[in-house]
């Protein structure tokens, strides 16, 4: 049948499908009118520690959110890409270079020596004393994930390491760009592949959550059961097109900027070089919230089997795209607009 | 450009990819699997059996045909109209009984009986005709009905007057000459086959009746609507059935000059078996009386040759069935996937390198820098305007615009807040100029290019040209008539886009990028059309110079500015003003200091003009993808340029958020103020323009006095 297919596949074109946004998925307008925290460019990550404060990561910047207030805490020689709150209230701080710290109140350590090689970090989480760690590409560093998706990179690896013991060790490899860290109810460590748009086991060998319409990112603990899931950018029919057209791909990736590339993106519409669908196209002044798009905004509520159950969303015609992190504590459920730059919150009752 | 993009370049542009969904576009590609099928069936039999096509044999087989082809005419008629007829059998049956009857029984002349014929022909065919037309039964399971009703009513009437038949002592010599004589080769009654063959190819293809039983079979709901009188038509259908069936029936007497048990015995299922072979949809609408001759022609042929070969009755009805069932799936398949074929094949992209265009980024600090200056323009009939592709203004200030409700607009000056439907045209009018007496001249789309008086009255003036000797497509027709300007003798020159694709879908004519827009003129003094330029990708706005010597004409997919000089030394010669832009022009026009305006409709992105170079990849993309999500030049962002005669730019203006102007097709300056359209926008714009003469006006530059 295979053989057959190949066969006639150049003389009938085959339809590229990708899911639909249906079921949980179902699109709205939750993330458009979710109340705004606070604009802050490059808002990515978000983490709570043992003690309750709030850690956010913007760009190279460490900060503190007090109340709706971001407040700087700290600078980092690049950009932020993992925060993580360890089991005794050290916080860990992974950047895009490589670099990895664990800061304990103003004192901080660096670990970076503890991994073989430079390891850019994509989603960290506690484990046991030490800490499970995401790497989405062995060859791309974790900002740099366009280039690995037209690259079709498949060499992201999951880390342990132990810094009490100043032991690392490579548990899992061979992964598509994993990008966030959670555990099934048993308690074994999954990943979220977005490059499969899956979440499985690190061994790959149990599937919890497949055809997920967008690039799965970081996941956190929903408060009670269940986890939040990032979705940080949709999948689109042009792109997975592009994934399949080698040589206009190559091409490119050669010759055109990266903000211009027909690939996802965590924000867009900034520039009239950007590339334009024909859904897309703007007509008696409207653009269609079903339009085919680069970026969006999406983030979805699991349960503990890591099905989804709701979804939040911000269409092709709304603005607060690419959602990388999600944080519920304390009765607050924030989420960090990327895409947008802002940090929101979700209030109200969940459906 | 490396050899494997020179080849692809040789192999995307060289081959004539394009005639594929041209030629598939055309409605007669459905004859062409029935007119195989009967080339096949001529040849395989012709081969088979020595002797198949001899002159004998062949006008045996003409003198079955001739009954035949009137039987599979008149059920054509019926499946074309939407209903089936399954009592042909039994009506060619019974009116061969009258017809025997009327000469050999009454014995009357064979013009009585061919008038017994055709009458219990009507008469049976009316019954069914009303049960189905205007009662409103079921064809299927009503002639079903009649076919058992009028088999049971020959056999009644054969068992009681069949003796009486055949003892009867009248011979009838005019008669028998009928069936059994030839004129010119041909039996009689293949000639009154041909002639009623064309008769009725006459009636459907070219009558007011023919038309509407098309339209009824077509989509009766629709031809209710337009005002068909939709039971009559279903009922004449079954009519005309059932006169064929009583001609055919009065031959097969003539002929055999006797009837048995077995008269008209299966003749429903073959003549439906032709009818369907020849390619006519049992779902009505689609067929011609053509296919039903190119069926009958194969099933007769068919089984003659079964029955030569020494294939029993059984057989030849088996291959007849399988026959049926073929042609029905065939039928249905292709029904039902045509349109996914030819969307699929239609677009078939060019090998196009772009040249690197000067960046447009604002800030860049290139004259192609583009601002947010047309954000701000004070909207006029926002949100009741749809589509105004091209405005203009009268010497009273009142402005005009088409609109793609197909009408041309008036808002009154001076705050253009009230507006009237100027004129209703019924195409989308696109570009607009305005001649010496003010009558405003448009290219309307997919129509042509009309005139509008001061009054609002509409002439058409051009809705075709000369059609190029080979071409597929038919390019008499004007199908995307885009912009006009009127040259200083009257004559209007005018732009049409492309060739390949219908108004609304112009923008799919930048995908494949095949270079078939057309510059004409129209002389309305001779009432002339002739095509001037041609192979301008997407040729767009046309503008006169201000010396009137030259034409400015954009051709939108390359990018480019090119001048044609329409008098003085250089009459003919087309020369290029401004070459590799980084947005696609549409419309030009005057500015009031001897300089130009021109609209972008769209910029040029990097993804794009690479996707340009990859004709491969593009045509996957429009097998693979729905149109929605096919990769366009960016056409949600435009500006608006203001260049001198030698192609200088002198300012660039837009709106990079797009809330405003988006996409810009148009610009007219008018007393010291731009208006600004645009094809897909909500709203017309308006900015005032510092320094500019606060008189000028378009109309007095071109028909004013001259200083």
């Amino acid at each position: 049948m295979n053989l057959l297919d190949r066969i006639l596949d150049p003389f009938r074109g085959r339809a590229i499908t990708i899911p639909p946004y249906d079921g949980a998925w179902r699109p709205n307008t939750a993330l458009d009118t979710a109340r705004p925290v606070a604009a802050l460019p490059g808002a990515d990550n978000l983490c709570a520690d043992g003690a309750g404060v709030v850690w956010l990561s913007a760009g190279p910047e460490l900060l503190r959110l007090e109340g709706d207030a971001p407040v700087a805490v700290a600078r980092y020689g690049a950009e932020i890409t993992a925060l993580c709150a360890g089991a005794d209230g050290a916080l860990l701080v992974a950047l895009d270079d490589g670099g990895l710290f664990l800061r304990r109140g103003d004192a901080q350590e660096d670990v970076r020596g503890l991994l073989p090689r430079r390891v850019s970090v994509t989603a960290a989480m506690a484990d046991g004393a030490g800490f499970l760690l995401a790497e989405g590409s062995a060859s791309h560093a974790a900002s740099d994930w366009p280039r690995a998706l037209m690259a079709r990179a498949g060499d992201g690896a999951l880390w342990h390491i132990d810094p009490g013991a100043g032991r690392a060790e490579r548990v899992a490899g061979g992964l598509a760009f994993p990008a966030g860290l959670a555990r099934t109810a048993q308690g074994a460590p999954v990943v979220a592949e977005a490059f499969a748009h899956r979440i499985a086991t690190p061994d790959g060998s149990r599937p919890l959550l497949e055809r997920i319409p967008g690039y799965p990112g970081r996941l956190s603990p929903a408060a009670g059961d269940g986890w939040w899931l990032a979705v940080f950018a949709p999948r689109n029919r042009l792109i997975e097109l592009v994934l399949r057209e080698d040589r206009y791909r190559a091409d490119m990736v050669a010759q055109v900027p990266p903000e211009y590339w027909i690939a996802p993106a965590l924000h867009s519409g900034a520039s009239f070089l950007e590339p334009l669908q024909r859904g897309g196209v703007r007509t008696m002044g409207v653009r269609k919230p079903w339009a085919p798009s680069r970026s969006y905004g999406l983030v979805a509520l699991l349960d503990a089997g890591l099905r989804p159950q709701a979804s939040f969303h911000s269409r092709a015609d709304g603005q607060r795209h690419g959602a990388t992190a999600v944080l519920d504590h304390a009765g607050r459920r924030l989420i960090a607009l990327k895409g947008a730059g802002e940090v929101i919150e979700l209030t109200g009752d969940l459906p | 450009m490396t050899l494997a993009e020179r080849l692809t370049r040789l192999r995307y542009n060289r081959v004539p990819d394009h005639l594929l969904g041209e030629i598939l576009a055309k409605n007669w590609t459905d004859n062409l699997v029935p007119f195989a099928f009967l080339i096949v069936v001529v040849a395989t039999f012709g081969t088979l059996l020595p002797g198949f096509f001899s002159t004998a044999s062949v006008i045996d087989t003409t003198r079955q045909l001739g009954e035949f082809l009137i039987v599979v005419i008149g059920l054509t008629v019926v499946i074309i109209g939407g209903g089936i007829d399954l009592s042909v059998g039994s009506i060619f049956a019974l009116s061969a009984f009258s017809t025997l009857m009327t000469i050999y029984v009454g014995g009357a002349s064979p013009g009585v009986a061919l008038a017994a014929a055709l009458g219990s022909g009507a008469l049976f065919g009316a019954f069914n005709g009303f049960l189905v037309g205007y009662l409103r039964l079921r064809a299927f399971l009503t002639t079903l009905v009649t076919l058992i009703i009028g088999r049971s009513l020959y056999d009644i009437l054969i068992t009681t007057w069949g003796t009486r038949l055949q003892s009867s002592p009248i011979f009838n010599d005019s008669f028998d000459a009928i069936g059994m004589n030839s004129v010119a080769g041909l039996p009689i009654s293949a000639w009154i086959a041909v002639a009623f063959t064309i008769l009725a190819h006459l009636m459907m293809s070219r009558s007011r009746m023919g038309w509407h039983f098309t339209a009824v079979g077509g989509a009766r709901r629709s031809a209710y609507n337009v005002g068909i009188d939709v039971r009559r038509a279903v009922f004449l259908t079954y009519v005309i059935s059932g006169v064929s069936s009583g001609l055919a029936g009065y031959l097969f007497a003539a002929r055999l000059s006797g009837v048995g048990p077995g008269t008209g015995w299966g003749l429903e299922l073959s003549a439906l078996t032709a009818a369907v072979v020849g390619g006519n949809s049992l779902g009505g609408g689609r067929g011609s009386i053509p296919k039903g001759l190119m069926g009958a022609l194969a099933v007769l042929l068919t089984t003659n040759g079964l029955i030569r070969m020494g294939a029993g009755t059984g057989t030849s009805q088996m291959v007849v069935g399988l026959m049926l069932a073929a042609a029905i799936i065939l039928d249905v398949r292709w029904l039902k996937n045509r349109h996914k074929v030819l969307s699929e094949v239609y677009v078939a992209p060019l090998h196009h390198a772009m040249q690197p265009a000067v960046s447009a980024q604002p800030g860049s600090g290139t004259s192609y820098a583009l601002n947010d200056a047309l954000a701000s323009a004070e909207p006029i009939a926002l949100g009741t305007v749809e589509g105004p592709e091209d405005v203009i203004l009268d010497a009273d200030d009142n402005l005009y615009a088409g609109t793609r409700h197909g009408e041309i607009v008036r808002w009154f000056a001076p705050d253009y807040t009230r507006s009237e439907v100027f004129s209703h045209i019924g195409g989308f009018p696109l570009g607009l100029a305005m001649d010496r007496a003010g009558q405003i001249v448009t290219c309307v789309g997919a129509m042509g290019l009309y005139g509008v008086s001061k009054a609002g009255e509409v002439t058409e003036l051009a809705t075709e040209t000369r059609r190029s000797l080979l071409s597929v497509v038919d390019d008499a027709r004007l199908r995307d008539p885009n912009d006009c300007d009127i040259g200083p003798d009257g004559r209007i020159w005018f732009t049409d886009s492309t060739t390949r694709y219908d108004a609304h879908d112009w923008a799919l004519d930048s995908i494949e990028s095949r270079p078939t827009g057309r510059l004409l003129v129209h002389d309305p003094k001779t009432g002339k059309t002739r095509t001037v330029l041609k192979k301008l990708r997407y040729a767009n706005g046309v503008c006169l110079s201000h010396d009137g010597q030259s034409l400015l004409i954009a051709e939108s997919w390359a990018c480019t500015v090119h001048r044609y000089w329409i008098a003085g030394p250089k009459e003919g010669q087309l020369e290029t003003v401004i070459r590799d832009m980084p947005g696609y022009p549409d419309n030009i026009n005057r500015a009031s200091d001897g300089t130009y305006w021109m609209a972008w409709l769209g910029m040029r992105t990097p993804s794009f003009d690479l996707a340009l170079r990859h004709p491969a990849m593009r045509r996957r993309m429009t097998r693979n993808l729905p149109q929605d999500e096919w990769l366009f030049p960016n056409i949600n962002t435009g500006g608006v340029v203001k260049f001198d005669d030698t192609g200088r730019i002198i300012a660039t203006m837009g709106d990079l958020g797009g809330a405003a102007h988006p996409m810009v097709t148009s610009i007219r300056e008018h007393k010291g103020w731009l208006y600004i359209g645009g094809i897909l926008n909500n709203r017309i714009g308006r900015i005032r323009l510092p320094g500019a003469d606060p008189d000028w006006t378009s109309w007095e530059s071109y028909w004013g006095a001259r200083p």
